[in-house]
């Protein structure tokens, strides 16, 4: 047996960054646990299909230097933050002006809150799982904090823009903290994009920790460059009553992978979770759920649909796991994923591990190619056949993207999948 | 409801029927094994030289393996060394001719279990090669098949009588190094069945194995070969019983089909073997491996009823080649008090065309733990290619758990792929739709149950349709809690 790879030392030279000293105690313990950590391969369940796609080269451990003044973005007419290379940039930034809500960067959080956000730092996660957040935790040099108070509601959408400047090769290790407060409301859009050509890896840790019947959309964007590989976690608690909302896009890239992790901890708490992927040439997109249902009374629901073209290809693997005690729990999942052309592959895995009685629980999968005879009904309706095949796969993802309640974002996400669909279609 | 839970009570503790201990010297190996081991079992069975050197070349590869661990059950640790890996009821110097010459407590024995062979040979169209622990000691109507041109005798006896079909198609399906267990198998298997049917025949019989395990201490290896030449057509059925042991009993089957063009081979399997007692005791470890290759246009179909066993670790699966070959899985697997099972189908679909059905039915009670665990894949030359997956879950009682892992793998657009599963237990709906129009809430349950693995008794054949349904009679009736 040859023994598996592990971590290259180079990833873990000490990080820079300004942290406060709890912050900075706890990245170098965890750098600490990560010497000779295994490498995901092929024969790690959680990487079967993903492994090889996984380039973790030397040239990749630098972390990338940040030091943008000014930042591109979706809305900036709305209030937003950016982070570049895995570090907050005020000076490029808009906070929005609410009292209920405190923001920061981890780089600017005094001692005791940053002592309170050491203790749950990657609480939410099932670290030993997601072996590249553990690398996250070792190296991330800032951060943004967000703490909405009990009872504010946030009316406009924050913008968050986490970019990766790929000007030379290297790792950025973003990382952002929200914690939702009991019965607050808050819509957060994480945008990830990049410049530059060089290879990146982008390594990413989203937390939300939601209160007592808080309420919490979150939209996802991955729309990275060529050269970066992605890999990001979330992770979400939910107490009694809270909701989350989760819609995330994703434009397949070298690599891509999420890890989207749901605690349901009380009774009550619900979640919804809608994904898209699509990927095209030699592009790779891994979606990784988990829904665990802790507590009896508690709902979730998701849907996640893909899109493979060329010879790219998409992974996706949803879990929900009921506990033992979980009773009068109800979840549904589905799965829809189209096959465009034969040298595409799609691997999709939805699981369920249930260990209550009273339940119902269901999910359902399929692979396919649109279906004939809707397009005959609108090419005999005189539509070419290239404007009804890309009239059918845009519907098939539309009815998730339609979904998303921020209309900026719906309209410019919509623009640019059917760009990818048309040029699917082109190619084909 | 106070009078179902004790009549639920009392099914869920029915103890196990089919649990006594026949007492026949048998000749058994020490326990150990090594290359001296093979040689020798290979030695006492008389086998030519290729078969050795096939053993050997398994064993160095099994050496070689780790013991997988991905498969969600828990037991303790095998010790391989611990076992005897050859044991063989006492008999004269030659086989018995007939039934009387037949060692009479061993005829006892399947009369306990209600399959008494003078009873089969009555019952026509089912001819049977029982396997007795390792060596099979009777085979009947041997010459009605002959007749057809129908091959069906211990597989010991194949590799001397034909030699050159057993080369070719032993591993074909089931290569030697294809996982631990079936490694294992390939090294030791002290006997089995083989089936071979002509071209163009439709097998006058429904022929059938009942395997058994005695001897304490000795793990059981059949190896069963089914080849199925051109437009053939066979149903072979497989039954299992087991004497009631304190001691964990390995179990580590191959079964190899084989679908020439325009063939037909339906498996069925009934499985009861001792499943240990109340406190999770004991119960026979069930590590198989069973695989059917099909080639054009042929269908392979298994069928299976999986009561028993401490530990199930089974997957027939499917291997669709050529072109608009068809494959099926029907299964219900029932677990009970501390069972564990983990069980499902493959369906590698490779020929363009190819069309597959899978039908899981999970029910798990007491603290027994139930896993479907399936995988449909379509290669990249598997154009039109269908499966349609269903698995539903049953749970009763709030200690046992049911977990669906399937994987699907597409690689072409236009195979189409649908899969669905379900955990519930028996609906408050559906209760009280029954109660409502006076039927008892027993009869309600059993209904409701019935109904939930209907699809796949309907694929059983008749003979095997009765000893089903006794050994689904515990579940239909524990599920009311």
């Amino acid at each position: 047996m040859k023994a598996a790879p592990t971590l290259s030392p180079a990833f873990l030279q000490p990080a820079g960054g300004k942290l406060p000293e709890p912050l900075l105690t706890l990245r170098q313990q965890r750098g600490k646990a990560l010497v000779d950590m295994p490498l995901p391969t092929r024969k790690t369940e959680n990487w079967k299909y993903s492994s090889r796609h996984l380039k973790l080269t030397e040239e990749l451990a630098n972390s990338l230097p940040s030091g943008r003044k000014a930042g591109p973005g979706l809305a900036l007419d709305h209030p937003h933050i950016l982070i570049h290379n895995g570090v907050v940039v005020p000076e490029a930034s808009d906070f929005p002006e609410l009292d209920g809500i405190e923001i920061s960067s981890f780089a600017d959080l005094d001692d005791d809150t940053a002592g309170q956000l050491a203790e749950r730092l990657d609480n939410t996660l099932d670290n030993q799982a997601i072996q590249m957040a553990r690398l996250n935790a070792a190296r991330f040099e800032d951060g943004l904090y967000i703490r909405l108070k009990p009872g504010a509601v946030l009316e406009e959408p924050l913008y968050v823009i986490i970019e990766t400047d790929a000007g030379a090769s290297g790792s950025a290790y973003p990382r952002l903290y929200v914690d939702v407060g009991a019965n607050s409301q808050m819509t957060l859009v994480e945008e990830y994009i990049s410049s530059g050509d060089d290879a990146a890896l982008v390594d990413s840790v989203t937390e939300f920790s939601l209160g007592e019947g808080a309420n919490l959309t979150s939209i996802r964007l991955s729309l990275e460059g060529d050269s970066v590989q992605h890999i990001g976690a979330t992770g979400a608690r939910l107490l009694g009553h809270a909701r989350l909302d989760s819609h995330t896009v994703g434009f397949g890239g070298p690599l891509r992978r999420h890890d989207l992790q749901v605690r349901l901890e009380q009774p009550g708490a619900e979640c919804r979770l809608n994904g898209v992927a699509v990927s095209q040439g030699k592009q790779h997109y891994d979606n990784h759920t988990t829904i665990e249902h802790v507590a009896p009374h508690c709902n979730s629901e998701e849907t996640y649909r893909n899109i493979a073209a060329d010879e790219s290809h998409i992974v996706f693997n949803g879990r929900i796991h009921i506990h033992e005690d979980a009773q009068k729990s109800a979840a549904d999942m589905n799965n829809k994923n189209l096959l465009l052309t034969t040298g595409a592959e799609i691997d999709a895995k939805p699981e369920l591990e249930i260990y209550a009685d009273d339940v119902t629980c269901a999910h359902g999968a399929t692979i396919g190619q649109l279906d004939d005879r809707s397009l005959f009904y609108l090419v005999s309706r005189g539509i070419s056949r290239q404007h009804a095949n890309t009239l059918l796969t845009m519907a098939f993802i539309n009815e998730l993207v339609e979904q998303i309640p921020v209309e900026a974002v719906r309209q410019t996400t919509q623009a640019r999948l059917n760009q990818f669909i048309e040029q699917a279609f082109e190619e084909a | 409801m106070a009078n179902t839970e004790k009549q639920v009570d009392e099914a869920i503790k029915r103890e196990y029927e089919a649990g006594f201990v026949t007492d026949i010297e048998a000749d058994t190996f020490e326990p150990g094994l090594n290359e001296d081991v093979i040689r020798r079992l290979s030695a006492v069975k008389g086998e030519p030289e290729f078969m050795v050197e096939w053993r050997l070349k398994a064993y160095r590869r099994w050496l070689e393996m780790q013991e997988p661990d991905w498969a969600h059950v828990n037991f303790p640790k095998i010790d391989f060394q611990n076992i005897s890996y050859y044991s063989a009821p006492k008999r004269e110097e030659d086989k018995p001719q007939s039934l009387d010459e037949v060692d009479p407590e061993l005829l006892r024995t399947y009369e306990k279990l209600g399959i008494p062979l003078h009873e089969q040979e009555a019952l026509a169209g089912v001819a049977v090669d029982a396997v007795f622990d390792s060596v099979s000691v009777a085979t009947t109507f041997k010459d009605q098949l002959a007749e057809a041109g129908v091959v069906f005798c211990p597989i010991s006896e194949a590799v001397h009588k034909y030699p050159e079909l057993v080369q070719k198609y032993l591993g074909s399906v089931v290569p030697h190094g294809d996982n631990f267990f079936a490694a294992l198998n390939s090294a030791v298997f002290s006997d089995g069945s083989f089936v071979y049917i002509p071209k163009g025949v439709r097998c006058p019989l429904e022929l059938s194995t009942y395997f058994r395990i005695n001897a304490a201490n000795t793990g059981q290896f059949e190896r069963t070969l089914i080849v199925a030449d051109e437009g053939s057509y066979v149903s072979y059925l497989e039954g299992c019983t087991a004497p009631m042991r304190d001691e964990n009993q390995l179990h580590a089957a191959v079964v190899e089909l084989v679908a020439l063009d325009d063939a037909q081979i339906k498996y069925s399997t009934v499985q009861n073997w001792y499943p240990g007692d109340e406190e999770g005791k004991g119960g026979i470890f069930n590590f198989v491996t069973k695989r059917g290759m099909a080639h054009n246009r042929a269908k392979i179909s298994w069928t299976q009823v999986e009561t028993g066993s401490a530990v199930t670790w089974k997957y027939p699966s499917c291997v669709l080649r050529g072109d608009d070959s068809v494959g099926e899985f029907y299964s219900v697997a029932l677990t009970n008090n501390w069972q564990q099972a983990d069980t499902g189908t493959k369906m590698v679909h490779l020929g363009k065309n190819t069309s597959s059905t899978i039908i899981s039915k999970g029910i798990s009670a007491g603290h027994s733990s139930n896993a479907y665990r399936g995988l449909v894949k379509y290669g990249p030359g598997a154009g039109n290619a269908r499966n349609f997956t269903q698995c539903d879950s049953l749970l009763i009682g709030d200690t046992s758990a049911a977990h669906t892992f399937p994987y699907i793998e597409s690689k072409n657009k236009s195979a189409i792929v649908e899969h669905e599963a379900t955990t519930s237990k028996v609906s408050d709906d559906q209760m009280f739709l029954c109660r409502q129009r006076g039927i008892d809430p027993e009869q309600a349950v059993s209904m409701i149950v019935n109904g939930f693995c209907k699809e796949v008794f309907k694929e059983l054949p008749m003979e095997f349709a009765v000893e089903a349904g006794k050994l689904l009679e515990v579940s239909l009736e524990g599920s009311v809690g």
